[in-house]
């Protein structure tokens, strides 16, 4: 106890650095991919990504970012031994900010497709393993997570896959393409909306005591579906038939069509992860904060502050701007190969799946996800073709980053607890 | 901090093979349009005329080997296709086969000043016109392919790609006819004529008639694309 008081404010201001760091770095590598496809189809300007990500990130994070933080910040580690050691508990939700960020940017600089999701849980088990012992780690919420890192890419390939049908049957294999097209476009445009205020508003706004019955959420998604809808109308309903280009391409047409549509993806993937990879870095931070404001309660009952979300967000968005926006570039230009159609699908798929995760609390990988609903795509023999080496990269970073967070986080935490007594 | 593009993503999503085919195919075309004229040299005894046309013939088959074997390099077996990827390279063989067959025609001029057998000319013209017109079909409908990739190999694409392909068969059925009277005629005044010419005449016809079977063999391929 006497040590957080002693430093009390050295360590929240050392879990702001850190957690600070960590957002930074999925901002500058991890946004890219969630948004890259909108670019990289023209549906959105590099300077219009951005402004997205800073509003959505936040709103994302805010909203329907809770449970995961939750999760995070209490979920995955039983601190009942510790209590009367609460310093122990903030060492090691700083070496696990720290272990995440650094271990980020090595896989970052060599080009390894981690995941901060794997990073973090990694780093936590890592430290509670050596800091409080393996009992201290809740193995069963451990193993739910981990099982959904298989299961969410499945669930997301599976969406993409039938919204991907369902355009073929709608609008690709119709009389008229192009009119269908733009008969049912503001329709899948609705279900962004529908399905992600949805998902958001059913039961998911109580931290800020917003109780809505199941009725109501049902309504007001129905009301937002129906803006993104209007609006996506009054873009899709400008779309002219391009008989030059379609005389190369037969759809090229249809295509443009959804090409507006992917502003909406473009939304929902930022608020998808917002509602999900925010967390991981200001999980810890949360904890650090809670510990340190009450005065050694590491039993966490308090509500977490929303200026931490603010902390996190704002890393995001430093992270996009200074370096983010180049990846988001790149990312771009090398996935033309995602029609505008395609990516709409893809898109849609994994911004649901993601957010439906972020409810149950779960911390899944925005990114796996959204290679999950691609495959999806791939699977309705919809795509060129895919490369699917990623997918056995994808499998050993799983297999790497958990132990590499692990053993740097009990690198960190033992620094920590030699500097601090 | 060095941010390489780490996005699996970009990973993933490989560049689509059914471009450089359709682009192989455009070439190998090009190739087979030239024989009209090669053999319009030849009737003029323009044998400067034949020597430039064959080498014209001899850069496109090479460019057409460059695609190919670009994309073969492209193809590794980690590959999630909409199609089998054996049927892909098998397409491009045959594709590539087209343009050898026209090289060869084109050699073989080239080397020895030959002269067409009056008896011949007519219906030899008819089989270098068909098997132009044959190509040409076989073209039409690997431009369809990006379009199937589109739709899943299903639905109205399927059905207009399916015409195509008969369409093809149709033409090479109707090439076999015509081979079979051009070998005849030529069998039935082969004895008037110098008989190294002859035999040469036997290997071009025979070039010329292999182009239609490669045509064929495309359409079945596309056929096994549309049945998966």
């Amino acid at each position: 106890m006497e040590i957080i008081a002693a430093y009390g404010t050295i360590f929240m201001i050392l879990a702001i650095i850190f957690g600070l760091y960590m957002t930074w770095g999925v901002g500058a590598n991890d946004l890219a991919n969630a948004m890259g496809t909108s670019v990289g189809a023209g549906a959105v300007t590099i300077k219009q990504a951005i402004g997205i990500a800073i509003v959505f990130e936040f709103a994302g994070a805010v909203l329907a970012g809770g449970n995961v933080t939750k999760t995070i910040r209490k979920g995955i580690i039983d601190p009942t031994n510790i209590v009367a050691t609460p310093e122990i508990l903030v060492y090691g939700m700083l070496a696990a900010l720290l272990a995440a960020g650094v271990w980020l940017m090595i896989a970052s600089s060599r080009g390894w497709p981690v995941s901060t999701t794997h990073s973090i849980v990694g780093a936590l088990i890592g430290f509670a393993i050596v800091g409080i012992g393996p009992d201290a780690v809740n193995w069963g919420k451990v193993g739910k997570i981990v099982a959904s890192w298989v299961i969410s890419p499945a669930i997301g390939g599976t969406i993409a896959f039938l919204l991907v049908m369902s355009t073929r049957k709608l609008i690709f294999n119709s009389e008229n393409p192009l009119r269908s097209a733009k008969k049912y476009a503001p329709f899948y445009v609705f279900l962004v909306g529908f399905v992600i205020s949805l998902v958001t508003m059913f039961k998911g706004l109580k931290h800020l005591h917003i109780d809505m019955t199941g009725g109501q959420s049902i309504f007001l998604a129905i009301v937002f579906g129906g803006i993104t809808s209007a609006i996506g109308w009054f873009f899709i309903r400008k779309v002219k038939e391009d008989p030059e280009a379609d005389r190369e391409f037969h759809f090229a047409s249809v295509e443009k069509v959804f090409t507006p549509m992917m502003l909406f993806t473009a939304c929902s993937m930022a608020f998808a992860h917002g509602s999900n990879d925010v967390a991981n870095g200001i999980g810890p931070l949360a904890a650090v904060i809670s510990i340190v404001s009450s005065g050694g309660e590491v039993m966490q009952k308090s509500e977490m502050p929303i200026w931490i979300l603010i902390v996190g967000g704002t890393g995001i968005v430093v992270g996009l701007i200074t370096l983010g926006y180049k990846v988001m570039l790149t990312v771009g230009t090398k996935i033309t190969e995602l029609t505008p159609s395609r990516g709409f699908c893809a898109e849609l798929a994994a911004a649901s799946t993601v957010v439906l995760a972020s409810r149950t609390g779960l911390p899944v990988s925005t990114t796996h996800i959204l290679i999950g609903s691609v495959l999806g795509v791939g699977l309705a023999r919809g795509i060129g073709a895919l490369d699917l080496r990623v997918v056995l990269n994808i499998i050993i970073s799983w297999i790497v980053t958990l132990p590499a967070g692990a053993i740097m986080a009990m690198v960190f935490f033992f620094f920590l607890k030699g500097v601090f007594g | 901090m060095a941010v390489k593009s780490t996005s699996p993503l970009a990973g993933l999503l490989r560049k689509s093979p059914f471009k450089p085919i359709q682009q192989h195919m455009k070439v190998v075309v090009k190739c087979a349009k030239l024989l009209p004229e090669l053999f319009e040299s030849v009737y003029n005894k323009n044998q400067e005329g034949v020597a430039s046309l064959a080498r014209q013939i001899n850069d496109r088959e090479t460019e057409a080997d460059t695609i190919k074997s670009e994309f073969r390099q492209n193809m590794p077996n980690t590959l999630l296709l909409p199609v089998d990827r054996k049927d892909l390279l098998s397409l491009i063989k045959e594709q590539d086969s087209i343009a050898d067959g026209v090289e060869k025609i084109g050699q073989i001029l080239e080397s020895r000043d030959m002269q067409i057998p009056a008896a011949i000319k007519e219906s030899f013209d008819e089989l270098l016109q068909s098997t132009v017109q044959i190509c040409l079909k076989a073209q039409e409908m690997i431009e369809e392919l990006d379009e199937l990739v589109h739709v899943g190999f299903s639905g109205r694409e399927h059905d207009r790609v399916t015409a195509m392909i008969k369409v093809v068969r149709r033409e090479e059925h109707s090439i076999d006819h015509i081979l079979r009277t051009v070998n005849r005629t030529l069998f039935m005044t082969e004895k008037e004529l110098d008989p190294v010419s002859v035999m040469f005449w036997y290997k071009i016809i025979e070039e010329v008639g292999d182009i239609s079977d490669h045509a064929e063999n495309m359409a079945d391929r596309l056929l096994l694309f549309l049945s998966k």
